[in-house]
């Protein structure tokens, strides 16, 4: 293994935006593919409406929410690995921070999606916006689903700018190292960057900031998509501790999914197995641990909580998740979620590649389920025993699902070969700098 | 019409050189230095004195704006058309709170974003550089070599060529 210096770098990172081999093509072929059911089920759903979906009196939120909670804690795991740790000077965030930034956008992009879905009459997304209207009749500020589209908007908006602007200096780098007309287009998209002190001033103070606002946006973001649940009144969702449960859960999923497109990046480009180094995603698997123990924490202060109580309609539905009908996907949640990181004790486990990339796969989707069973079980199950009901998938949905990842992985792929993927200027402050005198 | 540029521009291959070499220039009097790194650098604020961005106060300015901005729009809109939801107040604060610091967020962000672009540009304006295409085209300040910029008169460009050459500067190019 060769020593990192400030030009292989470069090398390692510009070597990855060649054009793109047939591992790709056919892996962006089955992409698309997917994504192409998934757009043909949902102008199906459009033409016929949400009886296309699972989603029937009573449990009037399904899959659709289930995903958009999905992938907006998805892109909170990536803005906690590309600002918080960036704040708390996390060094292993280095090397994966463009990923998790990229990450980030796209599973924001993703997210957006699923509310517009679930309304059915698409078409009519804009009423949920405050735009001037011949009656002045304004949305409602006191819906949580405003303060969605609020949150999710400006959470959007923020990731990319935070993802465009980290890759400035990466563009310039790119720029400089191509021929003819990628370096055109690389040096116009990194807009006159040239690594000036004047620019490295205000980029890096201005990064800090970007880092900080985003940091606590995603405590307000998770926090407003719990409450999408917690301001309700219906046993299992009205509770207080949903806040942090999501934060975490949102943490959790996130490092999953970040370890699940940084082992096949590793793999795919030689280089970047010195780059993102073993070390990094063992102290990612640490992270995956520690969150883990936290949603375990809170699986159970949850029951306890409904026991405690003493209401018996808490205490009625938490039972049911547990021993009712749909009780194989609670046990699946735990034990993905709780039983398997346990593994990650050990730190063999912990510094073995195949080993993290299955646990990142499985728990991925325990905190799917996780959130279905949040969101079905509570209104399958509510106060009025006639009503209750069992949630049955229907073919739209689930192609919808899968047509999600499609769309993900799509743009994740496209970025791979069209911007660079490990932030070379922040591996490069990680390495001692070249001195001629050596300190 | 930008002023044609008359000055020195120098390469190092190591960061140590070139601290030397903005001290010595510094204290010849030579303070509009414009340094190439490929990554942010502490060492190299240090020599040139440490110097403040004021984006932070940009940011302050957006944060603060789209907070005002907020409460005044969730406000105006919460009485141009009363929805009575029960008892529930017709303003309700928490629920103004949560979007008010959203939005200041946003708003923060953009702001950052505009500080940042007038600041460099500021400082660029400030600070000119070589307009040649040989200062232009050289393509290892993003990858592995250090660099400065001296603007001076003519008469000074062999001391600063002299400054530069004594730290082992890689190359030196003269500009007028």
């Amino acid at each position: 293994m060769s020593q990192l210096t400030y030009g292989n770098i470069n090398d390692k990172v510009v070597n990855s935006l060649e054009p793109p081999g047939k591992s790709w093509m056919i892996s962006m072929a089955v992409f698309l593919a997917v994504l192409g059911m998934g757009a043909f089920a949902l102008v199906v759903q459009i033409r016929h409406g949400l009886e296309w979906s699972g989603i029937n009196h009573p449990i009037a939120w399904g899959v659709y929410i289930t995903n958009f909670v999905f992938w907006i804690e998805i892109g909170h795991g990536g803005t906690l690995v590309s600002a918080v740790l960036f704040l708390t000077r996390a060094r292993f965030r280095n090397s994966i921070c463009r990923a998790s930034e990229a990450m980030t956008v796209f599973a924001v992009m993703t997210a957006g999606l699923f509310p517009l879905i679930h309304m059915g009459r698409t078409w009519l997304f804009y009423w949920l916006i405050p735009y001037p209207n011949q009656r002045e009749l304004w949305v409602n500020f006191k819906s949580p689903l405003i303060w969605d589209v609020f949150a999710i908007a400006t959470y959007l908006s923020v990731s990319m700018v935070f993802f465009v602007l980290g890759l400035l200096p990466d563009l310039a780098a790119a720029g400089d190292e191509s021929k003819g007309l990628k370096r055109f287009f690389y040096r116009i998209a990194a807009l006159r960057f040239r690594g000036t002190n004047h620019q490295w001033l205000h980029y890096v103070r201005g990064y800090v900031l970007f880092a900080a606002v985003a940091t606590a946006l995603i405590f307000s973001v998770a926090s407003i998509v719990s409450w999408d649940f917690a301001v309700s009144s219906l046993p299992g969702w009205h509770t207080t501790i949903f806040g942090p449960y999501f934060l975490a859960g949102a943490i959790f999923s996130g490092c999953a999914m970040l370890m699940a497109i940084v082992i096949p990046l590793r793999r795919v480009f030689p280089g970047f197995e010195e780059l993102i180094k073993i070390d990094d995603l063992e102290s990612l698997a640490k992270l995956l641990l520690f969150t883990s123990l936290i949603v375990t924490y809170v699986y159970a202060v949850e029951f306890f909580m409904a026991y405690y109580s003493g209401a018996p309609f808490e205490r009625a539905i938490y039972w049911f998740r547990a021993f009712g009908e749909s009780n194989l996907l609670f046990w699946l949640v735990v034990t993905c979620n709780a039983v398997v990181p346990i593994a990650l004790w050990f730190k063999k486990v912990r510094r073995n590649i195949p080993a993290l990339f299955i646990i990142s796969l499985v728990i991925l989707v325990g905190m799917w389920l996780e959130r279905f069973v949040i969101v079905i079980s509570s209104t399958a199950h509510g106060f009025s025993p006639f009503a209750w009901a069992n949630y049955h998938f229907e073919w739209a949905e689930i192609w919808i699902t899968l047509g999600s990842f499609g769309w993900f992985f799509m743009w994740i792929f496209i970025m791979v070969k069209m911007v660079p993927f490990i932030a070379a200027a922040e591996m490069k402050e990680r390495l001692t700098p070249p001195f001629r005198i050596r300190k | 019409m930008r002023k044609n540029f008359s000055g020195t521009w120098a390469t190092f291959e190591y960061l140590d050189d070139m601290c030397a070499a903005i001290g010595e220039l510094k204290s010849g009097g030579f303070t509009r230095i414009t340094t190439h790194a490929p990554c942010p650098r502490h060492e190299i604020d240090h020599a040139l004195g440490n110097p403040q961005s004021r984006v932070p106060f940009f940011t302050l300015a957006g944060g603060l704006l789209g907070f005002g901005a907020a409460v005044l729009i969730i406000t105006q809109m919460a009485f141009d058309w009363v929805l009575p939801v029960s008892g529930k107040p017709i303003l309700s604060v928490p629920n103004m709170v949560l979007i008010a610091f959203v939005f200041a967020i946003l708003t923060a962000v953009y702001f950052t974003i505009g500080g940042i672009s007038l600041l460099i540009l500021r400082d660029t304006l400030k600070h000119p550089v070589p307009q040649s295409s040989r200062y232009r085209d050289y393509d290892r300040f993003m990858r592995d070599r250090f660099g400065i910029v001296v603007p001076c008169e003519n008469n000074q460009l062999e001391t600063v060529e002299n400054i530069l050459k004594k730290h082992r500067a890689e190359e030196v190019h003269l500009e007028n």
